[in-house]
């Protein structure tokens, strides 16, 4: 062994990765090299100095928070899974298909054409039949909600009430916002607020409809109360997506004062000073002016906030 | 402080990692309970921010969730687990570093007091000294080495972890102690000219 090679045996001492021999010709080298015992205390007493640093635990609230959203996960996930496959689907519209046909004919051969008008008033009907929307002044209880954006653009929710319903409508529609904003804010788990905050971005953020006064105010208030960082952050950037509005900036701003985490507050920098270089306001510039000279404040919060300022150019 | 991550029997990993992939909730907190208090130490000291840690700790179990029928039984399910980890912190920090540029700090000014590094830095001011000199470390180094002395990962699970070669992870853990010792001394001198 030569000098040089001391801090790789002695690393491979430290980690238990050398063979006998190697700690051999280590132990004798040491025997006659003052310098590399010397170099080798010192290595040693560096990584022994690594060992004050703490092991962080884990807390019972970051715990519970944790499990509650894997097994929202997870419950999202086994919906999904539910849903029939393409090979399914293609099966059970064949089968309908000859069902239906069958069902013609029979018709057919019995009332001829009578019978074909009938049929044909009974499925339009049905087509034609209004959703059937919740009563939500009864605050009805909604659970597994699920939404999709038609490639029409119109929104789809399906949730169980008495039974499994599905309202489908366009997202500008006065009932589809005030059954979004319902269940924005009584959703019960994080996983459900999340996918429902995801719809309203996906359908009301800037280029889409406007969002209803009632969807802000749910948004606001999921950003002002909710436990979970994860769904605060997701609604504080739904808000950053919508045109300003003083509702949502008094929001944006509320966040940035008192929202323990940092990825939330970092959010409402950006949305503020967006807002800000297209209409300055004098209360979202002195918020941001604190923050950046705040120094309780997280680093990064600090620097963005001190960037968005210069790049508001006052 | 170093709490082995290396679990006894990697089979039970892998059956959990199966529970989690049939959709069994009960697998993905199991999972939790194993790794999670690892994986969050982890996290914590490549992104010295708690919360963060914490987020991207998350991030991982819910991956691990999406990702369960990927896994393809190669690597021990830890392995597969820190890679994940590695990956999530990285990306963390890319994003951090695009929103701010917050440099961090050099370690010039270790609070260094007394006879010799041990003797000297007590308590609180001796962890964050510790933490400080850590972060001046580059990422590629403060992984390997985060990995080796706080996990006590051998070489080859490192290198299976990050994605390069045995030889590769020695260079860092060697560089990264390299950089540390020559850290804490140059505290130590600048310590002792103060005085």
């Amino acid at each position: 062994m030569e000098c040089r090679e001391l801090t790789e045996y002695a690393l491979g001492r430290l980690l238990g990765e050398t063979a006998s021999s190697e700690r051999e010709e280590l132990n004798v080298h040491l025997g006659g090299c003052a310098p590399c015992r010397a170099e080798l205390a010192a290595l040693e007493e560096t990584w022994e100095t690594l060992g004050a640093d703490l092991d962080a635990p884990v807390t019972p609230e970051f715990r519970s928070r944790t499990v509650e959203l894997l097994q929202d996960e997870i419950a999202r996930r086994r919906i999904r899974s539910f849903r029939p496959r393409p090979h399914a689907r293609r099966v059970l519209a064949q089968a309908a298909a000859i069902f239906v046909a069958g069902a013609v004919g029979y018709v057919a051969a019995r009332g001829g054409i009578g019978g074909r008008t009938k049929s044909a008033n009974a499925s339009a009907s049905t087509a034609n039949a209004a959703p059937s929307w919740p009563d939500l002044s009864k605050n009805p209880r909604l659970t597994n909600v699920s939404y999709r954006t038609d490639p029409d653009g119109r929104v789809s929710i399906e949730f169980d009430s008495t039974s499994r319903r599905s309202i489908t409508g366009p997202p500008d529609d006065p009932r589809v916002s005030s059954l979004l904003a319902y269940l924005l804010s009584r959703n019960e788990t994080a996983g459900e607020k999340s996918r429902a905050i995801e719809l309203v971005s996906q359908n009301f953020g800037l280029g889409a409809s406007v969002a209803s006064p009632e969807i802000v105010h749910a948004l606001a208030t999921t950003l002002k109360r909710d436990r979970n960082p994860g769904v605060r952050k997701k609604a504080a950037e739904a808000l950053a997506s919508f045109r300003s509005t003083p509702e949502i900036r008094a929001g944006l701003l509320d966040a940035l004062e008192n929202d323990p985490n940092p990825g939330v507050r970092l959010v409402a920098v950006d949305a503020l000073a967006a807002a800000a270089k297209e209409a300055p306001d004098p209360k979202t510039i002195q918020s941001l002016r604190e923050k950046a000279f705040d120094p309780s404040e997280n680093g990064f919060v600090r620097a963005r906030a001190a960037s968005a300022l210069k790049a508001i150019n006052l | 402080m170093s709490v082995k991550a290396w679990p006894a029997d990697d089979r039970d990993d892998r059956s959990l990692l199966e529970r989690v992939r049939r959709g069994d909730a009960g697998g993905a907190e199991e999972l939790f309970e194993r790794y999670a208090p690892a994986l969050l130490r982890f996290a914590v000291r490549m992104l010295s921010d708690r919360e963060s840690a914490e987020e991207v700790t998350q991030e991982v179990f819910v991956k691990v969730i999406s990702r369960a029928h990927q896994y393809d039984g190669r690597a021990a399910v830890s392995s597969w687990l820190f890679a994940i980890a590695a990956n999530a912190c990285r990306d963390r920090r890319r994003r951090d570093r695009r929103a701010a540029v917050v440099p961090l700090d050099s370690v010039g000014d270790l609070p260094a007091r007394g006879e010799g590094i041990e003797s000297r830095l007590a308590g609180r001011e001796r962890r964050a000294a510790v933490r400080k000199a850590l972060e001046g470390l580059s990422e590629e180094q403060r992984e390997a080495l985060v990995l080796a002395r706080y996990h006590e990962l051998p070489y080859a699970e490192i290198a299976r972890v990050l994605g390069i070669s045995v030889g590769a992870v020695k260079t860092r853990i060697f560089r990264a102690i390299e950089n540390l010792k020559a850290r804490f001394s140059e505290g130590e001198t600048s310590w002792n000219a103060a005085n």
